[in-house]
């Protein structure tokens, strides 16, 4: 193998690994609108906020997020989520470790943590967010329930 | 490594990916290396010294990890501290990715598959390169779908 084809072998590696970097940097966090989802039975999802079982959605939105153990990013998209929160009356956040709840994630056919459903105020999916949440999607979420 | 529920100590999330970067250069010379037969021999003793850092990396976690006493002792303090601490379990699953990759390429390399150290070599650079680069934590992302597959009953 000549020289020129080792660099250029390593240049294309480089290029290879840029251009992935930036497609999922481009796609990861974006809404994916779901028509006609199942509506979330809470009592399956066994959802637990500060200590107490969750029995209820949000006043006009739920965001329910997937995380996991091993999830570097899901800690930063709890934090958008629960600023919304407090900043906004009529929407929860729920988180879920699904770590050892293989179930859900089959259920749910979830593939990388975190993934966030959008949940309208009867539980039904109405989008689902894979990966780390951008703060403008987000805002657009929100729009979309009027608020 | 624990499946209990109890948060482990945050980690700079900083240190993690400085270890990414060198590891990425260290693989990226290892291809270099493995792409010529002549230099087999070197490529193979670099990728073993990578394969054990990152055996290290995924048994005591990455803040007892060289790369990561380095950042600790001379980067760190020059550097304003972090938004926010990261839980050291992810990327300490991710030394476990890089562990079987690496280990997978110095298998091939002992039974001389064509390239195949290189090839091994390569995905290890490209998931340690994204991590150093764009903060994406390979292992970390798809460890929910490698477990449905039942690759990994516990962590």
């Amino acid at each position: 193998m000549t020289i020129e084809l080792k660099i250029g072998l390593i240049l294309a590696l480089l290029v290879l690994a840029t251009a992935a970097g930036l497609i999922w940097k481009a796609r990861t966090g974006l809404a994916k609108q779901i028509d006609s989802g199942e509506i979330i039975d809470l009592a399956e999802i066994a959802a637990v906020k500060d200590g107490q079982p969750v029995t209820k959605f949000g006043e006009k939105v739920t965001f329910l997020q997937f995380s996991s153990q091993v999830c570097s990013q899901c800690v930063q998209t709890a934090r958008l989520l629960h600023e919304l929160e407090n900043n906004y009356d009529d929407v929860l956040h729920v988180e879920v470790d699904i770590t050892n709840r293989i179930d859900l994630a089959n259920k749910f056919n979830i593939l990388q943590t975190p993934t966030t459903l959008v949940l309208d105020k009867n539980g039904r999916i109405t989008s689902r967010i894979g990966g780390a949440a951008k703060a403008q999607t987000l805002q657009d979420e929100l729009g979309s329930f009027q608020i | 490594m624990t499946t209990s529920t109890q948060k482990p100590a945050g980690i700079d999330p900083r240190g993690p990916r400085f270890g990414a970067a060198i590891t990425s250069v260290l693989l990226l010379i290892t291809v270099f290396l493995a792409l010529d037969t002549a230099n087999a021999t070197s490529a193979f003793v670099l990728l073993s010294f990578i394969t054990a850092l990152f055996a290290v990396g995924a048994i005591f976690g990455n803040s007892k990890h060289p790369y990561g006493l380095i950042f600790k002792k001379l980067v760190r303090p020059n550097l304003a501290p972090p938004k926010e601490l990261e839980d050291p379990r992810p990327p300490q699953f991710a030394q476990l990715i890089g562990f079987i990759v690496a280990g997978i390429g110095l298998v091939l390399g002992v039974f001389a598959v064509p390239y195949g150290l290189a090839i091994a070599a390569s995905a290890a650079f490209i998931a340690a390169f994204l991590n150093a680069a764009f903060a994406f934590c390979l292992g970390c992302q798809i460890y929910v779908g490698l477990q449905r597959l039942g690759l990994f009953r516990k962590f």
